[in-house]
């Protein structure tokens, strides 16, 4: 019951929102690219979409902060279900990817990346929001660059030195010096580009390709039931409405995916960029 | 900056906007602050707590278990030592009891003995009794038969004597035959 009204209101949300920019108007690249709509022509002016992030950070810190606040010893359902989410960052992310000794710093950068980009990710299908917090490329590549730093600085560390890190890197041992000319600069650029670029790339492509799909299939309910106004056509609508809350359930998959594909991958650089022999 | 203008281009999309990467900096700094800082230290406190604690149990329950075999093989030992003690107690009853029974028939045999052995005594005494009384009566009685049969008495006391003593003396070897 609750699950149809709300489905409802999802369509009618993605409706309205894509709508108002003209009737049966697909969605475009402009729903990326709102308006500013608060401080306009500032460096700190808001879109939508940056509105949307500041809420669903304020969510976020209110929630988890008062989910930390009464964490009791004895979890109820909700402090299990965040404690497995953790655990889950943890042990099934950065543990599994390069072991507890290692790891153990690393656990907060992950999950600060997991639970952010899951939280700003499930906004595409929150009713009235209707576009992910992560569907603009600022955010995703404040991730990446975060990824970035995190794997160049645990790489000079570990390795004892910027220079000892990118020879690792760049020279790697056991090749004939002759390839060092092609494959040492597409070292440094998969250090320095690619795997940052790649990070943010995935993310904000999924979300932008999932809100478009999302609202393309829900745009095309509303036309084919409400706008047409031909009972023949209120079929083809139905399957355009089936569709669309396939996708949604494909979206809410899509978001906890790339959250943790994002995590694992930051996991895998920071461990890549250790020393080989330790 | 860009408004709602049909002219963007999908290149704009992967051109981040000032506004939108303070936004975003700004965002990703206060998350990761709180969750350096606050959300996970916070869960990393529980989940030592609840080890802890968990590891306290079960120490707990070991002492306990510990404890309660220490308690049941003092009991047991009790047990045993009893049980020794009891079988002790049992034979050195059984040992006292046959030595009772022992000395109580070894007294009994004593007495009986002694009984038959006085009985004999005066068995034997009164038949000697009876021998002295009979010889003598067996005497006279034989000097009265002899007389009587000889028909007349017996003139001298020094023949009297003599038959009696011939006659005693054959009924010692009678007796001595028989």
């Amino acid at each position: 019951m609750t699950g149809s009204v709300g489905l409802s209101a999802l369509a009618a949300a993605h409706g309205s929102a894509v709508l108002a920019s003209g009737p049966s108007e697909l969605p475009s690249i402009d729903d990326f690219l709102p308006p500013e709509i608060l401080f306009q022509g500032t460096p700190f002016a808001m879109n939508r979409i940056v509105l949307i992030r500041v809420i669903s950070t304020v969510f976020l810190l209110v929630v988890f902060g008062l989910t930390a606040k009464r964490a009791k010893l004895i979890p109820g359902r909700w402090q299990g279900f965040v404690e497995w989410m953790i655990d889950f960052v943890k042990y099934n992310v950065v543990y599994a990817t390069m072991g507890e000794l290692r790891g153990k710093r690393y656990v907060p950068v992950c999950c600060t990346i997991f639970f952010a980009a899951l939280c700003f990710n499930l906004c595409g299908v929150i009713p009235g929001m209707n576009i992910a917090a992560t569907a603009t490329i600022a955010m995703p590549l404040m991730f990446a660059l975060w990824t970035l730093t995190q794997y160049w600085r645990s790489g000079i560390r570990s390795n004892g030195g910027l220079w000892k890190y990118l020879k690792k890197e760049m020279f790697p041992a056991g090749v004939p010096w002759p390839v060092y000319i092609l494959l040492s600069p597409i070292k440094f650029l998969e250090i320095a580009i690619i795997q940052p670029g790649a990070l943010t790339l995935r993310l904000f492509a999924n979300m932008v390709s999932g809100h478009l799909t999302l609202a393309t299939a829900l745009v095309m309910a509303d036309w084919y039931i409400v706008q047409a106004h031909n009972a023949a056509m209120v079929p083809v609508g139905a399957l355009w409405f089936v569709f669309g809350f396939l996708m949604t359930a494909f979206e809410i998959f899509i978001a906890c995916l790339q959250a943790f594909i994002f995590a694992v991958l930051t996991a895998v650089y920071i461990n890549s960029s250790y020393p080989e022999d330790e | 900056m860009t408004t709602l203008a049909e002219g963007n281009s999908g290149i704009d999309l992967f051109l981040p906007k000032t506004y939108d990467i303070f936004w975003s900096f700004i965002i990703l700094v206060i998350l990761a602050v709180f969750f350096y800082k606050y959300f996970l230290p916070k869960f990393q406190k529980i989940f030592d707590e609840r080890a802890e604690k968990i590891q306290g149990n079960i120490d707990k329950a070991a002492k306990a278990q510990k404890e309660a075999e220490e308690a049941k093989k003092k009991y047991e030992d009790q047990l045993t030592k009893a049980r020794v003690q009891a079988s002790k107690i049992r034979d050195d009853a059984r040992a006292e009891a046959s030595h009772i029974i022992a000395d109580a028939r070894t007294r009994a045999e004593e007495e009986a003995a002694q009984v038959s052995a006085n009985a004999q005594k005066s068995i034997e005494s009164q038949q000697k009794q009876a021998l002295v009384s009979l010889k003598g009566e067996v005497g006279s009685l034989s000097v009265a038969l002899a007389g009587k049969i000889l028909g007349k008495q017996l003139e001298s006391d020094a023949v009297q004597s003599d038959m009696i003593d011939s006659v005693l003396g054959d009924l010692d070897k009678d007796d001595v035959k028989a």
